[in-house]
């Protein structure tokens, strides 16, 4: 066998614990890259979804969609479903069924601490989440057409914030299920309702008050009410900016003090 | 004996090793899982350079103490020093300078072995070389094949080298034969003897006594959470009292005469053959008393005590108590 190539080695320091991350992340990509059927999962639903619903609704301007064309609406409103599907399911699928296979505790036998592997699913969702949110609006502006951003900085503010956000969410909850499939059916049974209730449904203006009540109080609401409020101008959903940040401080916390605990 | 009593051949702080001072210092080890008790008070040391084999039944708690010698789980009670590092406080400090191919640890299925083997060696700063490695675990050539697709001992020996590649002064090896077949167990023996050469201390936690026998210099018996037994292979048979049996068949022989023989303890009749228990050259006086007799048998053997007898009765005590 020829001489085999080791990468550089790594130390203690930020850079080492940076380099180690950029390392797991790409393995963890590459990895990805083999199976498609996860790429699939996490771009079909939002995007069949949001292809169906521009299409019966239109690209006419119409008051229930607070006068923007509900096309705009739509494909604006589809980052923020992109970026939960991402966190409420593909994530927490991802690390719970490597807990479960045991290669978590493979990785945390070798000395690699929980917030390298907290860090690494962060990165992992960071790539995932913009090819998802690029590939849906690429496609989406392919068949509808959508207008260019009111407020392009606002929109990457929001983006970022969301990202931000539901992977956060995503490892804590893979940090907190036992397997795979429980994460599945925990993801799943998260993400319908917020899904609905949070933007990418019916618009606000035909919801109940007792639904708009608990919209108010979803994170994806937030997400996608700034990404509407940034892109078309406009929106009827809740904006809070502190919201979605907030949230993703406590899932964070979360994410390491029971990977710590766990230690698998 | 007494379920919780133990045998210790070897002062406290003594070790086996070649070099002086332990490596591992367990004291009065507890852990519970909910209402089961798992651990009760487990004590050992290991020495530098041991080849030392953590042995016993499964479910004795042999994993759940190596889990907290690595700090991967965390005791209700009592110390542990590991490479004068608490696992608890530096976990992932001491899991950097140790190397371990644990039970229940496993890669992503589409993870090739080459990948696997660049990747953690690129965790330690002066890794082995990855060809060496490949070609001591026979890895070669299955240098592009994914984890999901190797056979459960080539999973096997890519853990066992993942465990080294960092260049460990101490390496953890749970259950490493388990799914080998003969040749590769003998095979991994020699390896594993190899390594302990080179200087690092082996744990080598193990149900299999034949293996605990054949490689480890110095080891503890666990049986329900309880250390029983702690000591070289050979002090921990002589523990059994050097009890031999020589067995022989004669269907019609007068066994009366043999319990006067020096050192006899008990005969025993199983149909045609028969069984005398005792101390000393046992078989030297019985085949004198048998030639003696003119009934010379062609089938007379000794029986000596193995480490796995006192396995055996050590565990059975346990469970009888």
């Amino acid at each position: 066998m020829t001489a085999i190539r080791v990468p550089a080695p790594l130390t203690l320091s930020r850079n080492g614990l940076v380099r180690t991350t950029l390392r797991l992340t790409g393995a963890e990509l590459r990895l990805l890259l083999r199976e498609p059927m996860v790429a699939v999962g996490l771009i079909g639903f939002p995007l069949a979804t949001v292809l169906v619903l521009a299409g019966v609704f239109g690209q006419a301007p119409d008051p229930e969609f607070g006068g923007a064309a509900p096309s705009d609406h739509y494909l604006a409103g589809y980052v923020g479903v992109v970026l939960a599907a991402l966190g409420l399911i593909t994530i927490p699928v991802h690390l719970a069924t490597h807990r479960e296979l045991g290669v978590l505790r493979r990785f945390r036998s070798s000395g690699l601490s929980a917030g390298v592997l907290v860090a690494t699913e962060l990165a992992l969702g960071v790539v995932l989440g913009t090819v998802a949110v690029a590939v849906v609006l690429l496609a989406g502006t392919a068949i509808y057409g959508l207008r260019m951003p009111a407020d392009p900085v606002g929109v990457v503010g929001w983006y970022v914030a969301g990202l931000v956000c539901f992977t956060a969410i995503g490892v804590a909850i893979g940090s907190l299920v036992p397997s795979g499939r429980s994460a599945n059916a925990l993801g799943n049974l998260v993400f319908v309702p917020m899904f609905l209730l949070g933007g990418g449904g019916p618009p606000r203006a035909v919801m109940t008050s007792a639904m708009q009540s608990l919209s108010d109080v979803l994170p994806l609401s937030h997400l996608i009410g700034g990404i509407r409020l940034s892109w078309l101008g406009m929106t009827d959903d809740p904006h809070s900016l502190w919201w979605p940040l907030a949230v993703a401080a406590v899932a964070v916390a979360v994410a390491v003090l029971t990977a710590r605990r766990r230690a698998d | 004996m007494a379920h919780d009593s133990t045998i210790t051949e070897r002062p406290p702080g003594q070790t086996a090793g070649s070099m002086p001072g332990p490596i591992i210092k367990v004291d009065g080890l507890r852990k519970r899982y909910g209402a089961v008790q798992v651990l009760h008070g487990v004590s050992f040391t290991i020495g530098r350079g041991e080849l030392f084999g953590l042995l016993g039944t499964n479910g004795a708690g042999k994993t759940t103490t190596v889990e907290i010698l690595q700090g991967l789980r965390t005791a209700d009670a009592g110390a542990v020093r590991v490479l004068g590092l608490d696992p608890a406080v530096s976990g992932d400090r001491l899991r950097r300078r140790i190397g371990a191919q644990l039970q229940d640890a496993a890669l992503p299925d589409r993870m090739r072995v080459g990948e696997a083997l660049r990747l953690f060696a690129s965790f330690h700063p002066s890794p082995r070389p990855l060809d060496e490695l490949a070609e001591e675990w026979h890895l070669g050539t299955l240098w592009r094949r994914p984890f999901g697709a190797l056979s459960g001992g080539e999973r096997q020996r890519l853990s066992v080298a993942l465990a080294l590649v960092g260049r460990p002064s101490l390496v953890f090896l749970d259950e490493l034969t388990q799914n080998l077949d003969p040749m590769g167990r003998r095979r991994t023996w020699d390896v594993v003897r190899r390594v302990r050469d080179g200087g690092t201390t082996v744990v080598l936690v193990t149900h299999d006594v034949e293996e605990a026998e054949r490689l480890c210099d110095h080891i503890v018996v666990m049986d329900k959470g309880r250390v029983v037994a702690d000591g070289t292979p050979e002090s921990i048979v002589r523990s059994l009292g050097g009890i031999t049996t020589v067995s022989f068949t004669d269907a019609d022989l007068d066994v009366a005469p043999l319990r006067h023989l020096p050192g006899v303890s008990r005969v025993d009749r199983h149909g045609i053959e028969v069984r005398v228990a005792g101390t000393g050259p046992l078989l030297a006086h019985v085949g004198a008393h048998l030639v003696a007799m003119d009934r010379p048998p062609l089938d007379l053997r000794a029986n000596l005590p193995s480490l796995e007898d006192r396995f055996v009765a050590l565990t059975e005590e346990g469970n009888a108590s």
